[in-house]
């Protein structure tokens, strides 16, 4: 008998005929760890999606589109509210910074972003209780000057950190800028009014015709709240500095929106109008003044051509459409006329930009123009009226001077929106007051918590290069187009012009999301992996686990990632030396006695369910 | 003893992964019948190949694995990484051994022996052994229709051996086998063998598909279509192999789309109930093979005119498909409009020192 | 089959009907055919019985004898119980498989109709065919004829598939001799073999309630242990075979002795040393010349692998002269002869009474070894008693003075 004697040492067991039990699922074939063999690592790392990045308020827009591509409306809804207190608000008078910023622009047409923050606001309009609730109460109290968007952003989010918020309110109606800034038909008001009533649901009480220097004074509020933050806007319409501007039929630009906004304009409009100034605030007059009653309306820009105009494009397409006229390279150099303007004498001008000196550059030496009006409205910026602010905190523009954290020197004082502009007068956009808002009320929270005021030191991850992502799996797709009342029907009512989305629209829109830089679940990762050694208990965004015992650092996964969320980290340090490799070889003399033993196990081991296998 | 009937798995299909404009891979099931810890080289083809497949096809799984990458390297020093059945067979064995694991399981399961439903077979045989050494086994499996799915994943060539030519390496492709020269500046001269189209015509009761890591939802569906057809399936996948093609590994699952894109690997079905093939895949775009080429080592000596020779075999692919073919591609198919690979001087000098 | 009792029967039937007919007593699961004379029949038989619905089988015509065994391969690793079988250039076909499936521990059946290889093509019986193979970890033996083929089937099946063998089997029978002459066959109740041969289980089959895998890739220190088990199961079957022809001998009655069969060894001097049919025209030649003086015996070597060295030893260190009988081919080898010598005279090496050996090259192509010829290889060995010495190492029969 040969084999008589014969004996198989440890350290080189074998299972029987070599025949292998199977390796754990959950554990991978741990006998054979290959994770060193990598130079690269692929780590996860969500980047900055631009259009995140560029809202005012910075709204997690990617990750609500993600919600609403998965048809939980009501958690993108949610989402949504922890950054913006009205989306459906801003889902219809935002200039959508968002969309310009938007990768999607770049290979087809930008995400109609706001079209789907306007589906969700309604729905969130439609809930007979907000998602939002207030914070729990801590007993401080907060003052809140001003309704417009930046004063409502703030007062929310104090609200929502549990602060007795009081919002003080000069016109009698909240809402400010949202409400006197933004025609009926582009915003009706019952969506505004909705909207105010929210915050009155979060147990903030609104006090309407109290103007800070008349009915409630500085030491007043210094004494009766624990801070304050002042949202006061600009107030007061800028001149043209034209002779005869206190004609009658001369009118100015927001005082004319805000009268009508509030039902109690006097104003009217003879058949032929002119409008001076090329922004936006200018438009909505222009396109206002056709609702009022106006024949022709023509819009005088010192811009030489649309494209210098500071408005927003599809805006401008849309007044024009409606019938207004354009008039470029013009400055109104005196309203003309006995007692009522009659004409206006324009001079050729050109905007020079000039910020020591008025930015708009007349030329005197060719002729002056007569342009006959029945009423001309003046719409070239605000600027701010603070007679009750101590002049400390005056800076040389005339509005609030506050420290980079939205604080007036030392005091419990905050400030935000537009009348912390040392802009040119033009408003904010409202996302960017409404981020402002946002921003200071957490600013005043710090404070009252002690906590010390600091900037935000980790730099932002943008991701605006495609190259970044693999657009292999975006088709190209065309946007879905938001409906519009046909300019004939319009040009004459207050009915809305921007029609809403439907669900279905909502929902094929948000599909054309690219997930800039951000985990979204979509399971390639997990499906291309060779070894595969990408792991998930739950398919969920950004709950993907890497088995780094046995990741080959192929950087398949990342190279397949849709959407860039993957990037690869060298391994081995070469400037530390450090090497981050944890694993080893781990057939090690005897291991495989451990299989032995297992296999000769096996038949008494439990079946695997074989049945019910998913 | 009267014979127990026998249950078969119908295993449901995969919605698509895209869903209008958004990209969301469907639910995939949670087992992980193949799982981590082989010696497969970093982005390796085949492997993932391996791991859609048996993904696709659940627990109640028994996989054959003829020599080839996908036994030496998986199954390296004892350390299985297979959580379902697997058994070792000889490179020429890859249809007789399934057919014998399907016979069993039909007899078992009929004389009580065995008791459950019908397990997915599926064997998984290299181009080297489906379309050379086991093809007359693979042949025999398919015409007796054993109820398996054999699957034929194409690396286009030996490359567990070393890199060596098969029958379906393509023309051009520089193997140990197939060196390029000043006498054969092509290296490989001839072109590949239409292994699936063969099996189609062939065995025409057969459900018979080729596909590509490329597109792994068309992959998975075209392993449960094959495991649901009652009787034999054989499906080609084309695997690229990071070693023998010589590419970058992240791009593995780009050159599995990019093959298609370029006409080289028309991805079709074989339906045996209508006997008609099926040519309504279409890739998202078509591109110049010079496009696929340029990325792979293995082409690096080719010279315009040999471009073009693959560019005009490609063209009768697509027209086979009954594409249009765009006026890029047919000009492509001149020699005049393209230029030699940027290493194919490197290349000649290289291999005339060796 | 508990139904389907039958009494025990006699019929008149040929070798390849006998294994037929143990695969069908056997219930096995997988048959895997594929045609080359002379086992064919066996194929044929079984074929019919599958269509006549006697037997429940998978009955699979492969595409090669390669298929045929790669198939038996899949199936036996499944845990079906697996017949198949060739005849000389097929058992050389499926060549590759025979290390593979005794290396996985398959209890593969597979029956052997020896066939001269070719060139050129001879349907002769020769064992070159089988004897080629005999290294490969397969249980080997010949059976002389239809009844003993018929038994060592059961027994090859018993033995096999014990779980401490778990090895592949090569039934062998002389073709024509064996394969296609009629004789009586005493076939059992089934009964009988349910009691002699349990269910076919193999410990850890392909079974996807228990995954394994089956031959994967070692580091080549891992190699030895493996082979080394694999040694100690061809020689742990020893006992296991022993046991089986015991149980055999009280289930169905009749005795074998699993190594060796001795004739009329009695106070012989010489005798042949063979495997297979040609004992039988051995057994009438030794009975003649015994009836003339001649000092001459028999012993069959039933199972060559494992070869039972010690009972060679013992049993052939009695005589003067021993007489292989080849009918094989072993070109160059040790006596360029067959290969049966050096396997006799490496087992009598260390007997402290060595007779002498020769070897002959008889029944060479399929030809009967006639009477007229074991009457000179007779004369050889007694001339070399005679002598003291052979003449030579090896004899080519027929074609010497």
């Amino acid at each position: 008998m040969s084999t008589k004697g014969t004996h198989i040492p440890d350290w080189l067991a074998v299972p029987f005929a070599g025949i292998t039990p199977a390796p754990s699922q959950e554990r991978g074939q741990d006998l054979f760890p290959t994770g060193n063999w990598r130079a690269i690592r692929p780590v996860y790392r969500d980047k900055m999606p631009p259009c995140n990045n560029a809202c005012g308020t910075n709204e997690k827009i990617q990750g609500y589109l993600d919600l609403v591509k998965r048809g939980k409306y009501l958690d993108a809804y949610a989402l949504i509210k922890e950054d913006m207190p009205f989306p459906s608000v801003t889902g219809r008078v935002c200039y959508h910074p968002c969309e310009q910023a938007c990768n999607r622009g770049q290979y087809d047409e930008a995400i109609s972003i706001r079209a789907v923050e306007r589906f969700l606001g309604d729905l969130g309009q439609a809930l007979p209780r907000d998602v939002v609730t207030a914070g729990r109460p801590n007993g401080k109290k907060v003052a809140v000057v001003g309704s417009g968007p930046a004063g409502h952003s703030a007062a929310y989010q104090l609200a929502r950190l549990g602060y007795t918020v009081t919002v003080l309110e000069k016109s009698p109606k909240a809402g400010g800028l949202n409400r006197g800034g933004i025609p009926d038909w582009v915003l009706p008001q019952d969506v505004l009014d909705r909207e105010i009533e929210r915050l009155v649901e979060l147990g903030i009480t609104i006090k309407t015709n109290t103007e800070v220097g008349k009915d409630v004074s500085w030491d007043e509020l210094k004494k009766n709240y624990d801070a304050c933050v002042l949202a006061v806007g600009l107030t007061e319409p800028n001149s043209v500095r034209a002779d005869g501007e206190d004609k009658h039929g001369v009118v100015y630009g927001l005082p004319f929106l805000r009268d009508i906004g509030m039902g109690t304009s006097k104003v009217k409009l003879g058949p032929r109008v002119a409008v001076i100034g090329g922004g936006n605030t200018a438009i909505d007059c222009a396109r206002e003044a056709l609702r009022q009653g106006a024949e022709e309306v023509t819009m005088i820009t010192v811009e030489g051509n649309t494209s210098e105009m500071p408005c927003v494009p599809e805006d401008l397409h849309d007044m024009v459409a409606e019938g207004v006229e354009l008039m470029h390279g013009r400055a109104m150099t005196a309203a003309l006329g006995n007692g009522k303007v009659e004409a206006l004498q324009l001079c050729r001008a050109r905007f020079s930009g000039a910020i020591n000196a008025s930015p708009i550059a007349v030329d005197r030496e060719s002729p002056a123009e007569r342009f006959a009006v029945d009423n001309v409205i003046i719409a070239v910026g605000q600027h701010a009226s603070l007679p009750w602010l101590p002049d400390e905190f005056k800076n040389e523009r005339g509005t609030i001077r506050i420290d980079r954290f939205g604080r007036l020197g030392d005091t419990n004082f905050f400030a935000a929106g537009d009348v912390v502009q040392v802009g040119s007068g033009q408003p904010l956009m409202v996302v960017n007051a409404v981020g402002d808002g946002k921003r200071v009320a957490f600013n005043v929270d710090k404070v009252l918590r002690g906590v010390p005021l600091q900037e935000r030191m980790v730099p932002i991850d943008v991701i605006t290069d495609l190259a970044r992502m693999n657009m292999t799996y975006f088709p190209k797709f065309p946007r879905v187009r938001q409906a519009m009342l046909e300019p004939a029907s319009r040009r004459r009512t207050q009915d809305e012009v921007i029609q809403a989305y439907s669900e279905e629209q909502a929902t094929e829109e948000a599909n054309r999301c690219f997930s800039c830089g951000t985990c979204n679940a979509c399971d390639n990762c997990y499906l291309v992996c060779p070894e595969p050694c990408i792991v998930r208990s739950v398919r969920s965004n950004g709950l993907y686990k890497i088995l780094v015992d046995y990741c080959k650092g192929c950087r398949v996964c990342i190279e397949e990632c849709p959407t860039g969320c993957l990037e690869g980290v060298p391994e081995l340090d070469f400037d530390t030396g450090v090497v981050r490799m944890d694993t080893a070889f781990a057939i090690t003399p005897g291991l495989h006695g451990r299989q032995a033993e297992e296999l000769r196990r096996l038949p008494d081991k439990a079946p695997k369910d074989i049945e019910n296998w998913r | 003893m009267p014979a127990i009937e026998i249950q078969r798995q119908m295993l449901p299909m995969f919605p698509s992964p895209n869903q209008g404009a958004r990209f969301y891979n469907p639910e995939l099931p949670e087992t992980e019948p193949f799982v981590p810890g082989h010696r497969t080289c970093a982005g390796c083809g085949p492997s993932i190949q391996y791991r859609m497949t048996s993904k696709a096809s659940g627990d109640n799984t028994i996989l054959v694995g003829p020599t080839g990458c996908m036994y030496v390297a998986n199954s390296s020093y004892l350390c299985t990484p297979y959580n379902v059945p697997w058994a070792h067979t000889q490179i020429g064995s890859s249809g007789s051994f399934t057919a014998g694991v399907a016979a069993a399981y039909e007899a078992m399961i009929r004389k009580g022996k065995w008791k459950g439903a019908f397990p997915n077979i599926i064997c998984e045989a290299g181009d080297g052994s489906a379309s050379d050494i086991g093809l007359a086994s693979i042949s025999g499996a398919l015409y007796r229709n054993h109820d398996c799915l054999i699957i034929c994943y194409d690396n286009e060539q030996y490359a567990n051996t070393g890199i060596q030519a098969s029958s379906r390496t393509p023309y051009g492709g520089m193997t140990t086998f197939s060196p390029p020269g000043p006498t054969i500046p092509e290296a490989k001269k001839l072109f590949p063998k239409d292994l699936a189209r063969m099996m189609a015509a062939g065995h025409p009761h057969c459900y018979v598909a080729t596909a590509s890591v490329g597109y792994p939802i068309d992959l998975m569906n075209k392993v449960r279509k094959g495991l649901n057809h009652k009787g034999a399936s054989y499906l080609m996948v084309y695997t690229p192999c990071q070693k023998g093609f010589v590419y970058e590994t992240p791009r593995s699952i780009d050159l599995g789309r990019l093959v298609v894109e370029c006409g080289l690997y028309p991805i079709w079905e074989w339906n045996p109930e209508k006997r008609e093939f099926d040519y309504s895949f279409r890739p998202q775009n078509m591109r110049p093979v010079s496009e696929y080429l340029k990325l792979q080592g293995r082409f690096g000596h080719l010279h315009a005119e040999h471009i073009a020779t693959l560019q005009k075999f490609a063209n009768e692919q697509w027209r086979m498909m009954k594409v249009e073919l765009p006026a890029a591609l047919i000009r492509a198919a001149d020699a005049k409009n393209l230029v030699d690979m940027a290493s194919a001087e490197a290349a000649a000098a290289i291999a005339e020192t060796v | 089959m508990a139904t389907a009792v039958a009494k025990k029967k006699k019929v008149r039937i040929n070798g390849c009907v006998a294994a037929a007919q143990a695969a069908k007593y056997a219930d096995v699961d997988v048959i895997t055919a594929y045609p080359i004379r002379p086992y064919t029949a066996t194929m044929m038989a079984l074929a019919q019985m599958v269509a006549n619905g006697e037997l429940d089988a998978e009955y699979i015509v492969a595409d090669s004898e390669h298929s045929q065994l790669s198939i038996a391969h899949g199936a036996s690793s499944s845990g079906a119980r697996v017949f198949t079988g060739s005849s000389g250039v097929g058992v050389q076909f499926a060549y590759e498989l025979y290390s593979p499936i005794s290396g996985t521990r398959m209890p593969v059946q597979m029956m052997i109709a020896d066939r001269t290889l070719d060139p050129p093509g001879d349907f002769g019986s020769e064992h070159t065919d089988a004897l080629s193979a005999r290294d490969m970890g397969w249980l080997m033996g010949w059976s002389c004829d239809a009844q003993e083929a018929f038994d060592n089937h059961l027994l090859g099946f018993r033995i096999g598939e014990d779980r401490r063998v778990l090895l592949p089997q090569m039934v062998c029978q002389d073709g024509f001799f064996v394969s296609h002459i009629t004789t009586d066959v005493e076939l059992p109740d089934t009964g009988q073999v349910q009691e002699f041969l349990p269910p076919y289980t193999h410990p850890y089959p392909l079974d996807p309630r228990r995954p394994v895998s089956h031959g994967p890739q070692i580091m080549p220190e891992q190699g030895p242990p493996l082979q080394l088990e694999r040694a100690r199961a061809m020689e742990g079957a020893v006992p296991v075979i022993e046991q089986a022809h015991d149980e055999f001998a009280r289930i169905f009655g009749r005795r074998y002795d699993p190594w060796l069969e001795e004739f009329m060894t009695d106070g012989a001097d010489v005798v042949f040393f063979v495997q297979g049919a040609h004992a039988v025209t051995a057994r009438y030649a030794i009975r003649h010349m015994r009836e003339r003086g001649a000092k001459v015996g028999l012993v069959r070597l039933k199972t060559i692998r494992p070869y039972p060295t010690d009972r060679v030893k013992d049993a052939l260190s009695k005589f003067k002269v021993v007489g292989v009988i080849e009918t094989n081919l072993g070109l160059g080898s040790v006596s360029s002869g067959g290969v049966l010598y050096a396997e006799a005279c490496a087992a009598l090496y260390e007997s402290p009474t060595r007779p002498l050996v020769v070897s002959f090259m008889a029944g060479m192509g399929g030809e009967a070894i006639v009477l007229k010829e074991f009457y000179w290889m007779t004369n050889k060995m007694l001339d070399a008693q005679k002598r003291g010495a052979i003449e030579k190492r090896t004899h080519w029969v027929g074609f010497e003075e």
